[in-house]
């Protein structure tokens, strides 16, 4: 037989067969952690100024301290970066001194410069942090991080001269002078068929072209971030307030100086929150975006970032240049990014984790029966409502509003439904903000919610149309939605429909307006009523139920200005009064914690924020193993 | 041969911009934006990340912009893993995929011949219907409901496997079943066919006739004929592998393309969409376009053009 190539297609098709599995069976070899937890979804960036969610806020409150840190049990703001600090008279101004011993990984101090900087960072526009605004309570920082800027400010032009477009901002050459005038062309005509989107497109290309007339040591020059065929005119990339007028100042290397608009009592929370935490500027400015890379990172918390895998684990290692490595406890520590809860609770069944941030809804009750030493529940300060659109009939008419609230079964929604301990809400702001007392809104009372109804002109429901529930695709919201259904058509006879929506969707028509009635639900940053009550101020971005209160504004704005604390929250608990009775949303019920917790874990609290730092847990290697044995 | 790999090459760039234009035109009508959130920005920030992702720019800018940048090969940042590029993304995704892929693949393959040649020189015995019966339920039964019963007898009556997750052999031992089974199934019924085709044709009566063993008349002379429909079904069994992993890899939380492509999918995360689209349209291309090449390795009668 001649020899044919062909015949050598088996063997050559058995070899490659033999390399691929050769290639799929490989693994590196990785040790195994001392203490390993689910983190939820895949953590979006470890930048601070970048992030808002659960899962970035652990690994960066492990990465990075800020001035202070929270208790782990109460929460309450301890000393972190700042070894002490000062308050004036009229809580305005506050002056933190560093610890000489705070450190960056790479060794060098952690200065009052790295926060200016940092916050300057956070506060520049083009850095677009999405929690920029807690640092809003700065003088000016609003202002700042808004780019709006008047007649006679002091202002800071960059201009286009970056040597490399990308960030940290701003890259350029800075002058500084006193705007003198704003020279605007007509403003455009905007299509009534434009979305926000387009609109804001519309109006941004027109800023583009404003020419700024600046005053810059006696000499008068003309910026504008668009080029100008008028030669007089140079062109720069930002034209912003001055930074010097935000309210942070470097005294020397370890004092910072912070200037506040108003008393602000939950001030040191803010300090103890991510998007306020020093980053290392060397590295930044060094790497660009790269910086957040395990081999650039250079931190100042109590662990260091040995790897990361995308959407499968961060593994931690203790960081030994961290000010207080002596009271950490932990090594080695992997987060794993896993979304889906029931295969959370398959691997936390099987052994494989320390610590699940969840429970699948269904397998609450039987978790609570036969796992009850491992499910570690705590009220939290989230509130779970319906929001109404009040500028749609019918719901336009507060009587209707009350009317839909009263009707409402919340109890059974809670014990029927959720079965985790959840407790029915009557008010916006939950329990657990020490010193303040909700206001309540109305009760459970079908009688007189029929009564209203039918003051509204809709006796026993007639003449009512039929209103849509709007909610994000989800199962659970799925399950309460058709408890709320139920219960409006048996109580009131009104019919209403449900609708899923996918997210962005879902997000969309809320803001546009297209709805009647929607869930949502609010987590708060910081343990104070303010975090829940400024969000209902006439035409806030996150009001959107077209519901506008003077007199709630002015109550607001009273208690930022109030220095008394107890007269402070006596303010918003009447402003949260005018809210609840005017019943733009419904609250339905509090949020609870629910996490699987091993029982060798010590330091793990619950408490009302969910809030568990690395830094404080504690195993015990041989009590972890010889748990993990009576498992198998 | 040479005529025909230029061919496919040039419908390869025809269809990745189609799939490009499509997904484009796709990600741009559909409500709502990737950077909403429950809590809404400020909409001066909210102004500054569209113009960082150029999507402040009118449409046609965006999408010239965009297919150039993906012609040079740069996939851009993720919207929403903001520390990686989508490149950085694909290439930590794709061996993980690739490893599943793969061995999910070779037990298909495996299982499913040797069950084939099996039923089909015992025809009609018991091993051929049990073998038969099974690829049936093989075939019915979706990979995410094996799952969940391989992770319940496998992980916690059995305790042979850890649950989920990525880093041992042992955890991939289990996903790689699930996820080969249905083809293994599916190769084990065009096997037996194609067997019991072509044991009753003349030229294996031959080789019996001549005295050949029967392991090496079924080896040599008959699994070749055999084995023609398993190699042309690989290329869809490619595509089914591909796909089956997603959900897959979403129950063991595998850290692969499929994870990747659900969340950003699921996030909005347009440019990671984008480039996972554009990858997948890529990897089933050349798996058909090799599988056509092979087929014309195997069988002499096949010429391509």
């Amino acid at each position: 037989m001649p020899f044919n190539p062909r015949n050598l297609f088996p063997y050559f098709a058995g070899l490659l067969a033999l390399a691929a599995l050769g290639y799929a069976v490989t693994f590196g070899k990785l040790p195994p952690a001392d203490f390993t937890f689910i983190n939820g979804t895949e953590v979006q960036s470890i930048d601070a100024g970048k992030v808002s969610g659960v899962p970035e806020h652990r690994i960066i409150e492990a990465l990075f301290e800020g001035l202070f840190r929270q208790d782990p049990q109460s929460l309450k703001p301890i000393p972190g970066v700042a070894a002490r600090h000062e308050v004036s008279a009229d809580g305005r101004t506050y002056d933190f001194y560093l610890r000489p011993n705070a450190r960056w990984s790479n060794g060098s101090p952690v200065t009052a410069h790295d926060f200016w900087w940092s916050w300057r960072r956070v506060l520049h526009p083009e850095t677009a942090g999405e929690y920029a605004y807690q640092l809003y309570y700065l003088e000016n920082a609003e202002k700042y991080n808004s780019a709006q800027v008047e007649v006679r400010d002091r202002v800071e032009i960059e201009l286009d001269d970056r040597l490399r477009q990308v960030e940290p901002f701003p890259r350029g050459t800075m002058v500084r002078g006193t705007l003198r005038d704003i020279i605007k062309p007509d403003e455009p005509e905007i299509p009534a068929t434009a979305t926000r989107d387009e609109r804001n497109d519309f109006l941004a290309r027109w800023k583009r072209a404003w020419v700024y007339v600046v005053d810059i040591d006696g000499e008068q020059r003309r910026f504008s971030p668009e080029a100008h065929d008028a030669p007089t005119v140079e062109k720069c990339l930002q034209v912003l307030l001055d930074f010097d007028e935000v309210g942070v100042q470097v005294v020397d290397d370890r004092h910072l100086r912070v200037q506040l608009t108003n008393s602000t009592p939950f001030f040191l929370h803010l300090m103890a929150f991510y998007s306020t935490f020093p980053l290392h500027r060397e590295s930044i400015e060094h790497y660009g975006r790269d910086w957040t890379k395990p081999q650039n990172l250079v931190n100042n918390g109590a662990f260091r970032m040995a790897f990361r895998r995308i959407r499968d684990r961060i593994r931690l290692v203790k960081n030994p240049e961290y000010w207080d490595a002596d009271r950490v406890h932990l090594n080695v520590v992997d987060a794993m990014a896993v979304n889906s809860p029931t295969t959370m609770l398959n691997m936390y069944m099987n052994g494989q984790v320390d610590w699940a941030e969840t429970i699948p809804t269904a397998a609450v009750p039987d978790m609570l029966k036969h796992y009850q030493e491992h499910v570690r529940s705590a009220p939290m300060l989230t509130t779970y409502m319906y929001r109404l659109n009040t500028k749609r009939k019918p719901l336009d008419d507060v009587r209707v509003r009350k009317a839909l609230a009263m009707a409402m079964n919340k109890r059974e929604i809670c014990e029927l439904i959720l079965r985790a301990g959840q407790q029915p809400a009557r008010s916006l702001v939950p329990p657990g903000m020490e010193g303040y007392e909700q206001a309540e809104g109305v009760p459970y009372d079908v009688e007189q919610a029929r009564q209203l109804l039918a003051e509204a002109g809709f006796p026993d429901g007639k003449g009512m149309r039929k209103l849509e529930i709007l909610y994000n695709d989800h199962e659970a919201h799925k399950t309460i939605a058709e408890k709320i259904q139920s219960d409006w058509l048996k109580n009131l006879n009104v019919r209403t429909e449900l609708k899923a929506l996918e997210w962005g969707v879902y997000l969309d028509s809320i803001n546009q307006f297209q709805y009647d009635v929607a869930r949502y639900a609010w987590v708060g940053d910081y343990p104070d009523p303010n975090t829940f009550l400024d969000m209902f101020l006439t035409d806030g971005t996150n009001n959107r139920t077209g519901w506008s209160e003077p007199k709630y504004d002015e109550l607001i704005a009273a208690a930022a200005a109030e220095t008394a604390p107890e007269k402070r929250l006596q303010t918003l608990h009447d402003a949260e009064r005018i809210l609840m009775d005017g019943q733009p949303i419904i609250p339905i019920y509090y949020y609870v914690s629910l996490n699987l917790v091993r029982p060798y874990v010590h330091g793990f609290h619950t408490n009302v924020q969910d809030l568990h730092p690395l830094s404080a847990i504690r195993i015990d290697p041989e009590e972890k193993s010889r748990h993990l044995r009576a498992l198998k | 041969m040479f005529q025909f790999i230029v061919k496919r090459l040039v419908w390869l760039v025809l269809t990745l911009w189609a799939v490009f234009t499509v997904s484009f035109i796709l990600m741009k009508i559909v409500p709502g934006g990737p950077y909403q959130a429950e809590r809404n920005l400020p909409p001066e920030v909210e102004q500054n990340i569209r113009a960082q992702f150029h999507l402040d720019d009118p449409l046609h800018i965006q999408y010239r912009d965009h297919l150039w940048d993906t012609v040079r090969g740069d996939f851009r940042s993720s919207f929403k893993l903001k520390d990686f590029t989508v490149n950085e993304v694909i290439a930590q995704g794709f061996p993980v995929s690739a490893s599943l892929g793969v061995l999910a693949m070779l037990f298909a393959l495996t299982l499913g011949l040797t069950a084939g040649i099996v039923s089909a020189l015992r025809r009609g015995g018991v091993l051929d219907l049990a073998f038969m019966a099974l690829a049936t339920v093989g075939i019915a039964v979706p990979n995410f409901v094996l799952a969940s019963i391989a992770v319940l007898i496998f992980v916690f009556k059995l305790g042979w496997f850890p649950a989920a997750g990525w880093g041992t052999l042992a955890q991939l031992v289990l996903p790689a079943l699930c996820l080969g089974l249905p083809f293994a199934a599916y190769i084990a019924r065009l096997t037996r066919t194609g067997m019991l085709e072509v044991l009753s044709k003349d030229y294996i009566r031959l080789a019996y006739a001549k005295g050949l063993s029967s392991r090496r008349v079924v080896l040599r002379h008959a699994l070749r004929g055999a084995v023609l429909p398993v190699v042309s079904y690989l290329g869809p069994a490619t595509a089914g592998i591909l796909t089956g992993s997603l959900v897959l890899e979403r129950i063991f939380a595998l850290p692969g393309m499929g994870s990747h492509f659900i969340d950003a999918a699921l996030q909005r995360d347009y440019t990671l969409v984008m480039g996972m689209v554009l990858v997948y349209t890529l990897l089933l291309y050349t798996m058909n376009f090799l599988v056509d090449l092979s087929y014309a390795v195997i069988d002499p009668r096949v010429k391509l053009h």
